[in-house]
């Protein structure tokens, strides 16, 4: 009787408490006010000033040592610093950024492509590095078309082997004097190239086994895709409550010191 | 290689070269690789199970080369003869299949039909 009664009270005392929580709001897109701090780990940092003010200074000095390459600095997302060149400019850029004892970005973490097929240069070639003496990253960007060669990376960092091939597979953009340009991801026989924006989603051939031939046969693929839209950007914005909050609104120029390139001339 | 320059197809644009600066260069590149695609053709019967003799392969090799007699651009002359020279690697190193050798001949597709009658029975639009 007595167990039962505790038993009772328990359950009861676990409904009351449990209550308070179907009221809750539990996912919500809200933007949090500005003097709660939050301590969750999904939760992104505020932008730490002192270190985004090192990021634009260190991507002027950039800018002033090889004015020659780098046309544009910018911050994207409050923090990431990147540095645009022109694409004779890659080789250099990176020996500078690999050997320079201020930066030491020794490390090359990948080498990313995007196709803009409206640009007149519509491939866009990013170098991701990281610096491990100074626990910073960089980005560099560079630019080309489907016939216009990019040096290879692959004299200043040996990881740049393997990325360069996986972009030459996959965008077919060229880098002259790589070493072992050849596919690395797509079957051998395959022709196109997968990541470029007019690449159809169902590829150009099918492939089977035919019982016949006892062989695997390429067939061309005969798919209706009349919805073929090359849209680019998102039709839906997705966090529309962090519109104007920093760090979310697209990348911010650093402006660069254009006096002193005046009085060079 | 920055330095250089070669005219592009665009009137009055100079752009990058992919490998040769001249058309005599190019033609030179194209040639050489014929040739070794030729010299393969001895070994690709022996190397694969192919059901094509020597003959009928150098006719193809032939064929895929002449479907670009048209371009005259150095740089897309350039960039094929590059990516012929990738598949010919791996013809010669036996990365490919079987299948993959004989896909060129495009033996089991049917073709499209032309006339009324059998596009009605065939059911393509």
């Amino acid at each position: 009787m007595l167990r039962n009664a505790l038993r009772c009270s328990v359950a009861l005392r676990g409904a009351l408490m449990s209550m308070p929580s179907k009221h809750m709001r539990l996912m919500t897109t809200a933007a949090t006010t500005a003097n709660t701090t939050e301590a969750r780990p999904t939760i992104r940092k505020p932008i730490d000033e002192v270190a985004r003010s090192h990021l634009v200074d260190f991507g002027k000095y950039c800018a002033e040592i090889l004015p020659k390459y780098i046309e544009k600095v910018q911050i994207t997302s409050g923090d990431e610093l990147e540095l645009l060149i022109i694409p004779e400019g890659v080789v250099p850029v990176l020996q500078f950024l690999k050997d320079h004892h201020t930066a030491q970005f020794v490390n090359l973490v990948d080498i990313a492509g995007m196709d803009v097929p409206s640009r007149p240069n519509r491939f866009e070639i990013i170098y991701n590095l990281l610096s491990l003496r100074y626990n910073s990253r960089i980005r560099v960007k560079t630019y080309t078309d489907e016939l216009t060669p990019l040096d290879s990376a692959n004299e200043v960092f040996k990881a740049a082997n393997w990325y360069e091939r996986e972009i030459w597979d996959m965008f077919g953009v060229y880098f002259s004097n790589h070493p072992d340009l050849r596919r690395i991801l797509t079957d051998y026989g395959f022709e196109g190239h997968p990541f470029r924006k007019d690449f159809p989603l169902s590829g150009y051939v099918e492939v089977r086994y035919d019982d016949e031939k006892k062989r695997v046969v390429v067939e061309p693929l005969e798919l209706a895709q009349e919805f073929r839209k090359f849209q680019l950007e998102t039709p839906w914005e997705q966090f529309p409550n962090f519109r104007n909050t920093p760090g979310s609104s697209g990348s911010e120029e650093i402006p660069l010191d254009e006096k002193k390139e005046e009085e060079k001339k | 290689m920055a330095s250089q320059v070669v005219k592009s197809t665009i009137v009055g644009t100079k752009v990058r070269p992919l490998l040769s600066t001249t058309k005599a260069d190019a033609r030179v590149r194209v040639l050489g690789l014929y040739k070794a695609w030729i010299r393969q053709a001895t070994l690709i019967p022996i190397d694969y199970d192919v059901p094509k003799s020597e003959e009928q392969i150098k006719e193809k090799i032939r064929s895929e080369f002449l479907k670009h007699k048209h371009v005259t651009d150095i740089r897309i002359i350039d960039m094929l003869v590059i990516k012929g020279q990738m598949e010919l690697r791996e013809t010669a190193s036996l990365f490919k299949h079987k299948g993959q050798i004989m896909s060129y001949w495009k033996e089991t597709l049917e073709p499209k039909p032309t006339d009324f009658i059998s596009k009605f029975m065939s059911g393509s639009p």
